[in-house]
């Protein structure tokens, strides 16, 4: 299962990791079924805190997206008829983002092969930290 | 035993005439992870020292571990893990050398546990100190500070001087040891990026006083930044958490602790304005030099 955390942004930790975990959960990347890693093992190999992972999980819980199972462990849930509308709503989160990002790389002066260039670089290292 | 693992009263330490402590108070609940925040020279070590009893205060109540630093250090420091940003180590020894001769002062010395951390964190035990890596020392550091099952770890700048690599390695074996064995962690550090991911709480101490405290996620929803138009600003009265105030032109970029209820009052009369998040850094920053002053002269 791989998250990427980016120490040091705006955005607070917990919501990168949660949102990351939800993307994963609803685009179906983290299969129906899936085991997760333990709230310590995921702790541990984040470098986050144990206690921060254990809300992340519960959220997700409360969510219906992945149910911790007492005594054995964490699995991502069977996917909902919902779900397909909360990975649409995701997506056009995403898009919203996407248009502000864009408009303060306008107002910053980029020109568009810069953008073009930026989004090329960033599409190969995301793909490649997939495999 | 009340499950206050650390409680600071009013703590006042002055070197001469320079007060460097000036009415310290905070507590540190059992399992939790504490971090202290400021500036280089700002007085974090010398907190550190005093709950450890290695330094005497001009006044206030400290307890550490159920012990008072002032009457009772030694069982303190049998009760307490501590790992110093630059801990004088014994160069000359091996860390076998090291751990036969620490054993006797710690009851609770386990050197099944001492030689599985050392395993684990892959230190040579028969290489002199001198000749480990400064990576290496802190892990020996840590290694020996929990071989005696302590309830408490306190580290001072644990991070100071390391690398990014191995700064990651120390904050999982943070989490893995420490946080998830329930202790309670004391430390201190000047890098708040790493800082956020793995305290439960910070605390800022600046000139003196801990300025600012809570839990990192309540930080960043309480102080935030936001545009105001000139005309907002002049004719309201500047919010009792306001951080930073510039303007700019016929707006103003201001920061607010308390961001989301000034908000609230701001929408009720009329105005409806956006915040947005803002890294720990500058959270940080805006707490410790921030300037508030221009908006009264709007």
């Amino acid at each position: 299962m791989f998250v990427h955390i980016e120490r040091g942004s705006s955005i607070p930790i917990s919501r990168q990791i949660a949102e990351q975990l939800r993307s994963q959960c609803l685009s179906g990347t983290l299969v129906a079924g899936e085991k997760l890693p333990s709230v310590r093992e995921l702790a541990q190999q984040l470098a986050v805190n144990v206690n921060t992972v254990f809300r992340i999980y519960e959220r997700l819980a409360a969510e219906g997206l992945i149910e911790l199972r007492h005594g054995d462990g964490t699995y991502v849930s069977p996917r909902r008829t919902e779900s397909r509308s909360e990975l649409s709503a995701q997506r056009d989160k995403f898009s919203l983002e996407f248009d502000a990002l864009i408009q303060r790389g306008v107002m910053l002066g980029f020109t568009d092969a810069e953008l073009r260039a930026l989004l090329t670089s960033a599409l190969a290292t995301a793909r490649k930290s997939q495999q | 035993m009340s499950d206050i693992a650390v409680s600071v009263q009013n703590l006042r330490k002055a070197f001469g005439s320079q007060v460097v402590l000036d009415d310290v108070s905070f507590e540190v609940p059992c399992g939790q992870t504490f971090a202290l925040l400021g500036r280089n020279g700002v007085g974090k070590t010398t907190m550190i020292r005093a709950l450890l009893g290695l330094l005497p205060c001009d006044s206030g109540v400290l307890r550490v571990a159920g012990c008072d630093p002032a009457t009772d250090p030694i069982e303190l420091r049998r009760r307490v893990g501590y790992l110093a940003e630059d801990q004088s180590m014994y160069d000359w020894m091996t860390a076998t050398e090291l751990c036969r001769f620490l054993e006797p002062f710690y009851p609770k010395w386990n050197s099944r546990l001492a030689d599985q951390y050392l395993d684990r964190f892959e230190i040579p035990r028969q290489t002199r100190i001198e000749r480990l890596s400064k990576g290496q020392t802190v892990k020996l550091g840590l290694a020996v500070a929990l071989a005696h099952a302590p309830e408490v770890a306190i580290l001072d700048d644990p991070a100071l001087g390391l690398d990014p690599v191995s700064r990651k390695e120390f904050n999982r074996d943070l989490v893995e040891h420490l946080q998830a064995e329930g202790r309670t962690v004391i430390y201190s550090s000047h890098l708040l990026d790493e800082v956020e991911a793995v305290a439960d709480v910070v605390a800022i101490l600046d000139r003196g006083r801990i300025i600012r405290q809570g839990p990192t996620e309540s930080l960043r929803a309480e102080i935030q930044r936001m545009v105001l138009p000139h005309e907002i600003v002049r004719r309201t009265s500047a919010p009792a958490g306001l951080l930073d105030a510039r303007r700019h032109g016929e707006n103003w970029e201001v920061i607010v602790d308390g961001a989301p209820r000034f908000l609230e009052e701001l929408a009720a009369s009329g105005h409806a304005a956006k915040a947005t998040d803002m890294t720990l850094d500058d959270i940080f920053e805006a707490c410790v030099i921030g300037r508030p002053q221009a908006w009264a002269s709007a």
